[in-house]
């Protein structure tokens, strides 16, 4: 039964990564990026249930990962705000700063 | 009896040492004293070597004295020196014609620039000559060889704005590299074989003097790669045309190098390790047979040579032929006989012709003439050497070519006619030169006068010796003091009254020959030239030898340099570019990576991350 | 689990009933065209993970993710693209060699991760949880005696973000 869970949140998070590394839109990358948490929290309640030391800490573990998560959307969306107004684009491969 | 004198005999190459590093520090602010220098320090040397001569005269042992140069676990390499009869009588011939020459060229390069240079080199080449000389193992002998033939190629190439005197001078050192290269596996092979790699001439004496501890093959190997070595160094066939070019260099040293000393280091080395030919008959007769042909050979070309120093050059070849054969008929006496008479008369040959030179500027005997007026020191004491080296007595060449002679009568007669031919061509070429030079009419306007006293007195002492060094080793009963002092035994005399008369008969008609067709006319100068021009052609481009040499060695070896030199460039050169093009070209890729898109970035951390997780969780495949 | 046989309960059918949902929500978030729908089918895995909580009889986390996810997340979300683009149908060019090399990987990772679920041996069933009844009592006792530390970390990290939020969204004085 663990491994049934494991491997859903082996899918949640590979279709996850899939979307942040290949979409363009801004919003869009930060949803996958949710998505990849929200796999995270899946592996930790089932080893809270079904792992080797059964206990609550994956749950509360996992209400941690919840509000951290929360609080890195709000962020996220807030400098995806400023920078839409400074230059009028939300696709991330015009923001190319880093470069050599 | 004890030495006195012999302990201090390393003290004798010091001196001509000592006067190079000053000459060498100082030597642009003594343009006045530096030739004094130099001449002072070879009299110190000559006055030492005098001593310790005289004290092996009366009888001294041997002496020896070496230290150890280089010692590595269980091993010794020693150097030092050995004070013998051979020699002590070899210092006295280097030391005195270094001092005559060193004289003689305080006159003859007095305006030239490098004046202080020229006395350097010569004192350095003094010192490697007496170092060689005295040397007790036959490494430290190498060693000396191979610093006397820098010595020769520097003052070869002493004008070096000449290219022919360049060119000269790389000839000189390659050919002579040649021998040396035989003479290097020699050594090696002796390392090998002696016991206790013990490679010092004491050693040698008492292991081949003892048959069978070293078997016949490898003697015979190890004494011809000697003599190759000694081929290289004395100009024999087939390595004798580096000496005729090495006329382009100052006359003294022609006289000192290519014709008393260094060229007789290859005769020496070989009466040094004669225990080793001597225990190999094989040996022997190579020695005597490229010695014999050699002396015939270099004598035809001499006859048809027009510069007055290649004459004497292949006339030097000749004569060390006359000692190489004596040797390898088993007289070392008679060699070192002929070695010790043939420096000072060739010595003289050589400073009388570059008095003659400096009088007239040229060096083409067909623009000389008539020199015999005006420069009487220097034709009186050319003709005694002319005569000395004709073998006309009493002179010293006399009794010295005799002795070989007649060693050969009794050990080999075919050599024995080929000497008494080479004779005759010697007696002819030198009677050619002097009638040329010194007879008929001045041809040179009549501007030529004698050379100065500076010049001139060398050449008179040359003359006595010329004239008196003959008496130490007679072929008469009782008198022939120079073999039992050198090797121990008296020189057996068989047959010595027909070979006196015949070689003298031989002589006076190679000058009656020359009297009769430069001076008298009788018989015309083109008798051969239009009856067989081809004849002449061949002697005078002596044989086409160094064309030979051109085309085999040096073309082919030319093209393997070229055909190295591509490959070196581009293939080595191309995979040493291959390597920077393709660390150029992974870093023009990877700057493309570098392309400020996180997404990208993002996916190379995913790429890393499977890769090494793979290799993480694969490794319990492997 | 090993083999096919499949031991049919009802905890399994719930799992593969969730599983269903999620899984389609998140491959429609990903396919579809216009980004609103794609919040919407984003909201739905959140409510199918919201259930698969349940299931896992961690009511408390279910209830969290149903409100702060599927509620205030999706909103923000929602929020940001008004602000943003939304006419945002993705119809730029297409980057082909990115996003093939990008399936690759995230498939290859899955493989890998899928390898090591099958190839691990979990310990033989340590009873497993017994949650008790009250699973908010529990939780809450637990978070306010052991991880009483982190748990007021969390607060001044969520007092700093929407702080900081709000100081990069603002408008900048003209």
């Amino acid at each position: 039964m663990l491994s049934s869970y494991l491997t859903m949140a082996a899918i949640l998070f590979c279709i996850g990564l899939y979307g942040a590394l290949s979409k363009r839109n801004a919003v869009i990358v930060l949803m996958s990026v949710e998505l990849m948490l929200n796999a995270v929290n899946l592996n930790l309640v089932a080893f809270s249930k079904y792992g080797v030391v059964p206990s609550l800490d994956g749950q509360i573990f996992s209400l941690f990962t919840i509000s951290v998560a929360a609080a890195e959307v709000a962020v996220g969306v807030a400098i995806l705000i400023a920078l839409f107004r400074r230059r009028g684009t939300a696709n991330v491969d015009e923001f190319n700063e880093m470069r050599r | 009896m004890e030495t006195v004198f012999s302990q201090y005999a390393w003290l004798v190459p010091v001196f001509p040492l000592a006067a190079f590093l000053i000459l060498t520090a100082f030597g642009r602010g003594m343009k006045q004293s530096g030739p004094l220098v130099a001449t002072l320090a070879s009299f110190a040397a000559l006055v030492l070597s005098a001593l310790i001569l005289f004290e092996h005269m009366n009888g001294a042992d041997e002496y020896n004295d070496s230290f150890t140069w280089i010692g590595i676990g269980g091993f010794e390499l020693t150097a030092g020196f050995d004070v013998t009869n051979l020699t002590a009588l070899m210092l006295i011939v280097v030391s005195l014609v270094a001092f005559l020459v060193n004289v003689y060229s305080i006159g003859y390069m007095k305006d030239d620039e490098r004046i202080t240079v020229f006395f350097g080199y010569v004192a350095l080449f003094t010192f490697s000559m007496l170092g060689l000389v005295l040397a007790d193992n036959l490494l430290t002998l190498y060693i000396f060889w191979e610093l006397v033939g820098v010595c020769s190629f520097l003052l070869i190439g002493f004008w070096y704005q000449k290219p022919e005197a360049k060119a000269a001078a790389k000839k000189a050192f390659i050919v002579t590299r040649v021998g040396d290269v035989g003479l290097l596996i020699a050594l090696l092979l002796l390392f090998w074989y002696m016991p206790d790699h013990d490679l010092s001439f004491s050693a040698i004496e008492n292991v081949f003097g003892q048959s069978g501890l070293i078997t016949e093959g490898i003697t015979t190997l190890i004494a011809i790669l000697i003599f190759v070595g000694a081929v290289g160094k004395s100009g024999q066939f087939p390595l004798h045309v580096w000496l005729p070019d090495a006329m382009e260099g100052p006359t003294p040293i022609s006289a000192l190098i290519h014709a008393a000393t260094m060229v007789a280091a290859g005769v020496f080395l070989v009466a040094r390790t004669f225990p080793i030919f001597e225990a190999s008959q094989a040996a022997l007769d190579t020695v005597a047979y490229v010695g014999a042909f050699t002396a015939i050979f270099a004598a035809s070309i001499a006859i048809a040579q027009n510069d007055i120093k290649r004459i004497l050059a292949y006339s030097t070849v000749s004569q060390l032929g006359y000692m190489m054969m004596a040797i390898g008929l088993g007289s070392v006496t008679a060699g070192m006989f002929h070695l010790f008479t043939h420096a000072f008369f060739k010595a003289l040959l050589f400073l009388g012709a570059g008095s003659v030179i400096h009088a007239v500027h040229t060096q083409n005997i067909h623009e000389m003439g008539g020199l015999g007026k005006t420069m009487k020191t220097t034709a009186w004491t050319f003709a005694i050497g002319a005569l000395a080296l004709a073998g006309i007595p009493p002179l010293s060449g006399f009794w010295s070519k005799d002795a070989i002679l007649a060693e050969a009568l009794h050990a080999n007669p075919a050599l024995f006619a080929v000497g008494i031919a080479a004779a005759l061509l010697t007696a002819l070429y030198m009677s050619r030169l002097f009638f040329l030079v010194f007879a008929g009419k001045p041809k040179a306007g009549g501007e030529a006068h004698e050379s100065p006293a500076v010049m001139t007195m060398p050449l008179i002492v040359l003359a006595v010796l010329a004239i008196f060094a003959g008496f130490v080793e007679m072929p008469f009963a009782g008198t022939g003091w120079l073999g039992e002092w050198l090797t121990g035994h008296a020189a057996e005399h068989e047959g010595t009254a027909l070979v006196m008369l015949v070689s003298t008969a031989v002589g006076l008609l190679g000058i009656y020959l020359g009297w009769l067709i430069y001076v008298k006319g009788a018989i015309p100068r083109d008798v051969v030239t239009s009856r067989a021009p081809w004849l002449t052609r061949l002697l005078e481009r002596k044989y086409y030898i160094d064309e030979i040499y051109h085309a085999v060695f040096t073309v082919s070896l030319r093209a393997i340099g070229r055909a190295l030199d591509a490959f070196d460039r581009h293939v080595v050169g191309g995979a040493v570019r291959l390597a920077g093009g393709a660390a150029v070209w992974t870093g023009r890729a990877a700057t493309r990576m570098q392309s400020g898109q996180v997404q990208s970035y993002g996916l190379y951390v995913v790429i890393g991350l499977v890769i090494l997780v793979a290799a993480i969780a694969g490794r319990r495949f492997w | 689990m090993g083999g096919f046989y499949i031991d049919w309960s009802g905890e399994l059918v719930a799992f593969f009933a969730f599983a269903v949902v999620m899984i389609v929500g998140a491959v429609l978030m990903l396919t579809l065209t216009k980004v609103v729908h794609m919040v919407v089918s984003l909201a739905a895995v959140f409510l199918g993970l919201g259930g698969m909580f349940v299931v896992l009889e961690a009511e408390f986390v279910a209830f969290v993710q149903v409100l702060i996810y599927s509620g205030a997340v999706t909103i923000l979300l929602l929020f940001g693209i008004m602000m943003t683009d939304h006419q945002a149908a993705q119809h730029e060019p297409t980057r082909p060699v990115h996003e093939i090399v990008s399936a690759v990987a995230a498939i290859v990772l899955f493989g890998i991760l899928f390898y090591a679920i099958r190839t691990t041996e979990f310990a033989p069933s340590a009873p497993p949880l017994q949650a008790g009844v009250d699973n908010a009592m529990e939780i809450g006792k637990q978070l306010y005696t052991q991880h009483v530390i982190p748990f007021e970390l969390v607060s001044v990290l969520l007092t700093v973000a929407f702080i900081g939020a709000i100081v990069i969204a603002k408008k900048e004085a003209e």
